[in-house]
């Protein structure tokens, strides 16, 4: 295969984010590279693979079939004493992906929309001209390519090395991450909901859960607070020793596992020649860590900018704004009370957590997940006024 | 001089995770290796503090 090295815009990453952002900008005209560090685009896989069902009408995207593992219809709450909550709306409906089938099936689209696209490529540096991004330096099949083009777009995930050498500040720090280990197991009895169970015990600022991919086969994952100083390998497999009617004919049959930002996003998504999108710029749900959705939302919105600025032939952070503006207004101020809950969260005891999942029902669940929290903390504060002090900050 | 970056590729499933939080970009994933560059890394210790399954070691230079 014939590599061109000459494009209007250079895409780093084939996730959702990526690929959603190369079909977008090659339908509109513009020349587009995506190019993807693993051989096998998908791999591996570093999440729990949830995704809502209305993410599809919101999107603008169809799951093929073969990409959805299991059907959800709602998600349980387990509190340390084995307290439940059960929430089945129509808004929990819900797929367990098959990430490798689904993130090829987006750079398949991306590839059909006319865009080029190379796995098997890592982006080493930056290339500039006068001062300014103009492409990448990356290593294919052992040998060194320059690409240029005069936008350069980082779907790079957790890691943003190009993006954080192009100046934006991607870091994570131990605090605002979750660090992550899952097993995919046969073997488990399953329920169609995804389940989460609380503990500062054995999930420290997190939780563990079990996402069914079938009758009998679920990832069962856990991810704690990046600074919270334990295994999170360890405390999953004293989840699993803990709960024989769910494990012990389980076996697994795939490890999964990394660091997933649980905190607010970059302070800036855009600079001259530059666009950063989806978790490289931490646009990730605080709570869950999901970011499949969030990364095609700002793949489209990006792509809307980047599309204006090629018609103008002017990829100046001013010309590209309005995606970080649309950005800010539509997503930000959601994501944003996800990340006050997640630290209200991080507080409680499992004697909170008892208590709490004691005291709400399933209409309360809902509401919390809405972002109402104040009416269901008023609740919970009847019965346990002494939370006043970790809860108090919801009721504003 | 040793070593500063040591890494159990038995235990590790290339998350990438240790990439993600380095301060300093001295990390980087190839395919399923992690790769130190020693001249950058500064022993900070944050990626063996986030790594999900305890495969990396740490050692001052003294």
């Amino acid at each position: 295969m014939r590599i061109q090295t000459e494009y209007d815009a250079i895409v780093l990453g084939a996730g959702p984010g990526g690929s959603t952002f190369g079909k977008k900008a090659a339908a509109a005209g513009m020349k587009v590279l995506v190019l993807d560090k693993k051989k096998e685009i998908g791999t591996p896989v570093r999440c729990g693979e949830g995704i809502a069902e209305h993410s599809e009408a919101d999107l603008g995207i169809k799951v093929l079939p073969n990409a959805v593992a299991s059907t959800i219809e709602g998600a349980r709450v387990f509190s340390p004493n084995g307290k439940t909550i059960r929430l089945k709306t129509p808004n929990t409906r819900g797929y367990v992906l098959e990430r490798k089938l689904f993130d090829k099936h987006l750079a398949m689209d991306a590839v059909r929309a006319g865009a080029h696209v190379l796995p098997h490529t890592l982006a080493i540096s930056l290339l500039k001209k006068d001062g300014k991004p103009a492409g990448v330096k990356a290593v294919h099949m052992g040998e060194e390519i320059e690409f240029r083009a005069p936008l350069v777009v980082s779907a790079e995930g957790m890691e943003a090395k190009i993006a954080r050498e192009a100046g934006f500040d991607a870091k994570a720090t131990l605090y605002d991450v979750d660090t992550c280990f899952e097993y995919e197991m046969a073997g488990v009895p399953c329920q169609p909901y995804i389940d989460l169970y609380f503990s500062s015990r054995l999930a420290p600022r997190g939780y563990v859960w079990v996402f069914p991919k079938g009758k009998d086969v679920a990832n069962v994952g856990i991810g704690i607070g990046g600074n919270a100083g334990q295994n999170p390998k360890a405390l999953l497999d004293q989840f699993i020793h803990e709960h024989p009617e769910l494990f012990s004919k389980a076996q697994p049959v795939e490890y999964k596992g990394g660091i997933i930002s649980v905190g607010a996003p970059i302070n800036e998504f855009v600079k001259d020649n530059f666009l950063v999108i989806g978790t490289a710029a931490h646009q990730v749900d605080p709570i869950h860590g999901g970011g499949i959705g969030l990364a095609i939302q700002a793949g489209n919105m990006a792509a809307e900018s980047a599309v204006e600025a090629f018609k103008k032939g002017d990829y100046s952070k001013k010309n590209m704004a309005a995606y970080e503006d649309k950005w800010r207004k539509q997503v930000g101020p959601k994501l944003a009370k996800r990340l006050m809950l997640r630290k209200v969260l991080e507080k409680l005891s499992d004697d909170d957590w008892n208590h709490v999942v004691g005291s709400i029902n399933e209409a309360d669940l809902d509401k919390v997940l809405a972002g109402d929290y104040k009416p269901v903390v008023a609740k919970v504060l009847i019965t346990r006024p002494t939370l006043l002090k970790v809860l108090g900050v919801l009721m504003g | 001089m040793a070593q500063k970056f040591s890494l159990d590729s038995s235990k590790c499933i290339y998350c990438a995770g240790c990439v993600s939080v380095c301060p300093v970009l001295a990390l980087t994933l190839d395919e399923t290796k992690i790769l130190c560059d020693e001249g950058k890394c500064i022993a900070c210790g944050t990626c063996e503090k986030g790594c999900p399954v305890a495969a990396i070691k740490i050692t001052k230079p003294k």
